[in-house]
């Protein structure tokens, strides 16, 4: 936990009462969040295991998480103890029942229970299921569930400075871990690594340097070499154990968590020797990488960016492997996907023409890819959106070096 | 012999708790637990209280009704309870099977689990009509 003079401090309470006047506005009785997202957003503690968060009207909110770390939970979390309960298959000790329990206590004559349903290709976002929906519309039968989960989102969009400066301290820790791998296979260190040691030890890099988590659920860090990264469309690469492998590029997607907030940052390289050809993919993703950067800015929408670079792509003539999306959403812990809020022609995927604003935070995601020619790039920087541009916030120079 | 959740049991219950559970035994425990007891061969409901503060038995109660507030409140039907009393069934047991129904915070309750089966084995030992 942060106090209030660190620049990592984030006003947990105030946050809860920003929540409270939201459900206030919109005659919400009580909230019943159940995205990893919200817990994270709501409790700065990380919940691994199923966990729900019952914010009252007034008041504070009480985490649920199974009886095996809600201890743990409440120790890392601004809540105390009495206000992070663990649930257990016992008598009334099930989530179902302590939840409703509990919602009961605070709404003795029913309401209106705000709830988060809806879908997401992100597996642990953490939505209502199904049963669990209906296992609480038959506890609470005097109760009205709403989905409410878009004020949440939208009270998230913005970043505040705390949270700022905890994607800048990862994004240091991150370029650390960079630093390690590049350490690591120049001077022909590459010979005999895999994938997954190269993951290893920048994992081993970030976590020396205060990394909790190499926190994404496709895998960790995620490394890939030769014909690994220019699979179609491949913007997801758990590391295997393939070796690195001479005349072959490597791509080291790395992944550092620091207060709940994520660095994530791609470097590639081409191991010698490099041939012409694979030197004028480089050339184009790094010029591409390079553009990008320079465009983004507040105000600008996810359609307007691609619409732009894809037309530098084809004056280049490499479009036919650029992969038409430049980002993806990102916040704390859980928030790891959408961009902006629900209002866009496909619910629950980014709002193609969300107008970016100040201070949003963004991962910019950029992803080539020849599989014919077994050679592909990826790119991921945390960017902040400012009025005249973009802050990226790993700093690990930007270029693709042949490793001799 | 003495009658389940009778004044001269709750005696018996209070004099044997004072003499064999010290606070070190305890843990110094401050906390309180009421088991509800519902259909009761009376066709009431029962309860019986036992508060400890800084270990020491501090207060323990039997009555009709649901009893004063505690910290935690274990309620189920009568018979399980005198089952549990007689030690022929584990209280975690039926806590898990859903035969009992716990109110209050899991994770301090999971502490006193221990605390809880050296009361019970206490109670066990008087010589009880159900």
């Amino acid at each position: 936990m942060f106090d209030k003079t660190s620049p990592f401090y984030i006003d947990f309470p105030g946050r809860i009462k920003a929540i409270q006047t939201e459900m206030a506005k919109e005659k919400i009785d009580l909230y019943l969040g159940s995205r990893l997202r919200t817990m994270s957003w709501t409790t700065d503690a990380f919940f691994p295991w199923r966990s729900f968060i019952v914010i009252p009207a007034e008041g504070l909110p009480t985490a649920f998480t199974f009886v095996i770390d809600a201890a743990r939970a409440a120790d890392d979390s601004w809540l105390d103890e009495d206000h992070v309960m663990g649930f257990a298959p016992m008598g009334g000790q099930d989530q179902i029942t302590q939840i409703s329990d509990m919602i009961k206590d605070y709404l003795p004559h029913g309401g209106r229970v705000g709830v988060e349903a809806g879908m997401s290709n992100y597996l642990p976002e953490g939505y209502l299921t199904y049963y669990e929906y209906k296992a609480f519309e038959a506890a609470l039968p005097d109760c009205t569930l709403v989905n409410a989960h878009p004020l949440v989102d939208r009270l998230q969009m913005i970043k505040d400075i705390g949270t700022i400066n905890r994607f800048r301290e990862a994004s240091r820790i991150v370029d650390i871990g960079h630093e390690a791998v590049l350490a690591a296979i120049k001077n022909g260190g590459w010979k005999g690594m895999t994938e997954t040691e190269i993951g290893g030890l920048a994992g081993y890099a970030m976590r020396k340097a205060g990394s909790t988590f190499e926190w994404s659920f496709t895998g960790g860090n995620e490394i890939a070499a030769g014909y690994r990264t220019g699979l179609a469309g491949g913007a997801c690469t758990p590391a295997s154990t393939k070796k690195v492998e001479a005349g072959e590029p490597l791509m080291v997607d790395i992944h550092a968590l620091f207060g709940l907030c994520c660095g994530d940052h791609s470097h590639n390289y081409l191991i010698g020797p490099a041939s012409e050809r694979q030197r004028w993919h480089a050339k184009n993703f790094v010029d591409m990488v390079a553009l990008t950067l320079k465009t983004y800015r507040a105000g600008i929408s996810p359609s307007s960016l691609a619409a732009e670079m894809m037309d530098f792509a084809e004056s280049r003539g490499f479009a036919d492997f650029m992969v038409p999306g430049f980002e993806h959403g990102i916040g704390m812990l859980g928030d790891e996907w959408r961009i902006g809020k629900h209002d866009g022609p496909f619910p629950y995927w980014t709002d193609p023409d969300h107008e970016y604003l100040e201070n949003e935070v963004l991962i910019c995601a950029m992803q080539y890819a020849c599989p014919d020619e077994n050679i592909g790039f990826r790119y991921e920087n945390p960017i902040l959106l400012t009025k005249n541009g973009c802050e990226y916030m790993s700093k690990f120079p930007l270029a693709i070096e042949v490793i001799e | 012999m003495v009658k389940y959740l009778s004044e001269d049991w709750r005696k018996e219950v209070e004099a044997r708790l004072s003499a064999q559970l010290t606070p070190d035994k305890m843990n110094n425990l401050t906390s309180s637990m009421n088991n509800l007891y519902l259909n009761c061969p009376d066709g009431n409901s029962h309860y019986f209280f036992v508060g400890f503060v800084d270990g020491k038995v501090d207060s323990v109660q039997v009555g009709v009704g649901e009893g004063p507030k505690a910290e935690f409140v274990i309620s189920g039907e009568y018979e399980t309870f005198a089952k549990i009393s007689r030690a022929e069934l584990g209280a975690q047991k039926a806590l898990m099977g859903g035969l009992l129904k716990l109110k209050g915070n899991m994770v301090k309750a999971l502490k006193l689990a221990s605390l809880v089966d050296r009361l019970n084995k206490i109670i066990a030992t008087i010589e009880t009509e159900y």
